[in-house]
């Protein structure tokens, strides 16, 4: 796991807190984070591509991201930016959405669960000595993932999950 | 409206007594007297955990009404680790892409920046 160079934990409040140090100027994470053709070279999990990215960066201005599964499964997501501090802060409104933009509900991808229409992703950016730390608050998670989150209790869900699933394989 | 198994789950495990008894049974199974020892609790409060638990289809009891011992079932709550799961690894993941990314990026820019500098020597240099 990389819980060295990463931390993350839960409040009440609904929400998700990542935070990470990365070895790289403020400017240049910011980039990464607001250019398509930066944002295309590491949006999505390992072995993810992402295909497709725009970006209209403007307080009110959408966004459309896509990552494409090792499967060639697509999964579009898009948004509105509601806050832009270059660089520093950005906040952006967070929806699974189809290939146009347009908000689709889990079922859309086959997942599982009442996701909520929009979330809200905040992303701040602190300068340390040539190195940045950024933190990603993502709010809006059914409210029984969060309760879950804060008794701390994935980590042990998933052991849990996995002995039971080693006990059946038995 | 349905709730969806999922929702349902989520909200057996959502209290921290049910919890504890899910971490219990992952050792074995047990009786409702031995799951309430640990808790200060009633038998009958510790009995109505059991059936919310039981309704998730997250425990499973023994059919003999007098003795019935309750064994942790896996299904339900292997479909929450699979959704929590896949929604963590998409931000660990993108960002461990995200710092190889910007490991690459400042190698190719300081790179460019030496040619830049080696460019400029020899045009003065040339001058």
């Amino acid at each position: 796991m990389a819980e060295l160079k990463s931390s993350s934990t839960n409040t009440a409040d609904r929400e998700i807190v990542i935070t990470r140090v990365f070895d790289a100027p403020r400017e240049l994470v910011w980039k990464a984070w607001t250019e398509p053709e930066h944002l295309m070279r590491w949006w999505g999990p390992k072995d993810f591509t992402s295909p497709a990215c725009k970006i209209d960066l403007r307080v009110g201005g959408k966004y459309l991201f896509c990552m494409r599964s090792p499967e060639g499964q697509e999964f579009w997501s898009a948004g509105v930016y509601r806050e832009i501090v270059e660089p520093e802060r950005l906040v952006y409104s967070d929806s699974l959405a189809d290939e146009k933009g347009n908000p689709v509900p889990a079922s859309h991808y086959g997942m599982p669960g009442d996701w909520p229409e929009k979330m809200l992703v905040t992303v701040t950016f602190e300068e340390l000595v040539g190195k940045t730390r950024m933190t990603l608050r993502h709010v809006g998670l059914p409210p029984e993932m969060s309760e879950m989150a804060e008794a701390g209790w994935n980590g042990s869900l998933d052991k849990l999950a996995e002995s039971l699933e080693k006990e059946k394989s038995k | 409206m349905a709730l969806d198994q999922l929702s349902v789950t989520l909200a057996a495990i959502a209290d921290p007594t049910r919890r504890a008894i899910l971490e219990r049974l992952a050792e074995g199974e047990a009786t409702v007297g031995e799951l309430a020892k640990p808790f200060e609790m009633s038998l009958p409060a510790i009995s109505k955990h059991l059936k919310v638990l039981e309704q998730a289809g997250l425990i499973e009891r023994g059919r003999d009404a007098q003795w019935r011992p309750c064994r942790i079932a896996a299904g339900p709550l292997k479909e929450v680790a699979d959704w929590v799961g896949r929604y963590r690894r998409h931000w660990e993941e993108s960002f461990d892409r995200l710092d190889e990314y910007l490991r690459e990026l400042q190698n190719r820019e300081s790179q460019n920046r030496q040619l830049k500098t080696k460019e400029k020597k020899h045009g003065r240099t040339k001058k």
